[in-house]
């Protein structure tokens, strides 16, 4: 699992960078709000933890932006003690949870448990985009029509209608979808895309995926 | 006795020169994709008159008297063609060389592979007029599509299902859905292929 840490305490942003990674997640550090965004723009993330008080662009600018985009990435706030009104203005710009400083590590770690949980829990449920369903329980493509995907299409799409209008790697594809089959090749993941394509055709869909194995591939 | 006289009154001759029309033109879209794609693209074409029982069958429950004329010109299948292709893109070129061939008025043509029926059912269905008078039932399909129907067919007849009527009928909808889905995947690798050899 992905993790952005966005903290420009650099003491601070180095400890909980070495304990996250410890409890096995990916982390990618930034220490202001508009590397965050930058990071945010090129990856994709399982958990964003935002720092309020941060130069450049604060934590609250950085998560409206981040939501503006449709971005639905479950984001930790990281808040000073006296901070009421900065937690009331971060959840309300759709920030999931928040922790006041100082805090243990112990809480930091069982929050972000609970963060990314409730996404996996999330991920479970249909998804819609335009005139296309997918549906989690049977792996159902349908618009006008309909078929029925592969466990590795229905991953796949599922991964690509999650990020509607975002350029997708394939080596972001291939790290979440054939993230335990190392031998997968960027070929598997064109192949698999140009099989989407077709059925998403087949189906009479309203939308498209575009892009190649070099620029990255978006579904719109 | 009545059922000496035939259904299709002294029609049958030109029934069977219309089927063997279109059988002769479906042999010769074959080698003319064949010569384009190095593989006959069809898997198998089977041509037939309706029988009389079948044809006077479907007069009654259609409630049309069971006349010659009802036989020819209110019901079009007295003369059927099934193309049973191995690629889904095959079947839309065939039918494309049927309708651009300008041998025939083509009356009706219902796409049930872009939009399935609701059971599951998938075939490209023409109904062709030659003479303005006689009519041929043109059936293209792939053979996952053609399998799907031979055992559902298979199914319908089997009366005793009871409550388990809606799963199967679910569950034969999906088959049908998986089923257009490898057709979709063997299609694409087949471009992949033909797109290799250029």
């Amino acid at each position: 699992m992905k993790i952005l840490l966005a903290e420009d305490t650099k003491d601070l942003n180095k400890v909980l960078c070495a304990v996250l990674e410890h409890e096995g997640y990916d982390v990618d550090a930034a220490f202001d709000g508009e590397e965050a965004l930058e990071f945010v723009n090129n990856d994709s993330y399982d958990c964003l933890i935002f720092d309020i008080m941060m130069p450049k662009k604060d934590g609250i600018e950085a998560l409206k932006e981040v939501r503006e985009k449709k971005i639905v990435t479950p984001v930790l706030m990281l808040t000073a003690k006296a901070e009421v009104d900065d937690r009331v203005a971060g959840l309300d710009a759709g920030a999931d949870d928040y922790l006041t400083k100082p805090f243990a590590m112990k809480e930091l770690l069982a929050r972000v448990r609970a963060l990314t949980r409730r996404k996996n829990e999330y991920e479970e449920g249909d998804v819609t985009y335009n005139d296309v369903t997918l549906k989690a329980q049977t792996f159902e493509l349908s618009a006008k029509n309909s078929v029925r995907l592969s466990v590795k299409e229905f991953e796949l799409m599922q991964l690509l209608m999650r990020n509607t209008g975002r350029r997708l790697t394939a080596e972001f594809i291939l790290s979440n979808v054939w993230s335990r089959e190392p031998d997968a090749d960027p070929d598997t993941a064109w192949l698999y895309v140009s099989y989407l394509k077709r059925k998403l055709k087949a189906v009479a869909a309203n939308v498209e995926i575009t892009g190649d194995l070099e620029t990255g591939f978006t579904l719109k | 006795m009545e059922n000496n006289v035939s259904i299709y009154g002294e029609h049958k001759p030109e029934l069977e020169k219309l089927l063997n029309s279109i059988l002769l033109q479906v042999s010769e879209i074959r080698e003319e994709m064949k010569s384009q794609l190095g593989i006959d693209p069809v898997e198998h074409c089977l041509g037939r008159i309706k029988s009389e029982d079948s044809m006077r069958e479907k007069c009654v429950r259609k409630n049309l008297p069971v006349t010659t004329e009802s036989a020819l010109e209110k019901i079009y299948d007295a003369v059927g063609v099934r193309i049973v292709c191995a690629f889904v893109d095959d079947v839309f070129t065939i039918r494309d060389y049927i309708v651009n061939s300008g041998r025939y008025e083509v009356i009706n043509e219902k796409d049930y592979i872009n939009t399935a029926k609701p059971n599951g059912y998938r075939s490209y269905h023409m109904i062709l007029r030659v003479g303005g008078k006689y009519h041929a039932e043109i059936q293209l399909r792939t053979i996952s599509m053609d399998t799907w129907a031979a055992l559902e067919h298979h199914l319908k007849y089997k009366k005793k299902i009871g409550a388990r009527q809606k799963l199967i009928e679910e569950e034969l909808k999906r088959c049908a859905d998986e089923l257009a889905s490898t057709d979709l995947s063997m299609q694409t690798i087949r471009d992949m292929i033909l797109e290799g050899d250029n």
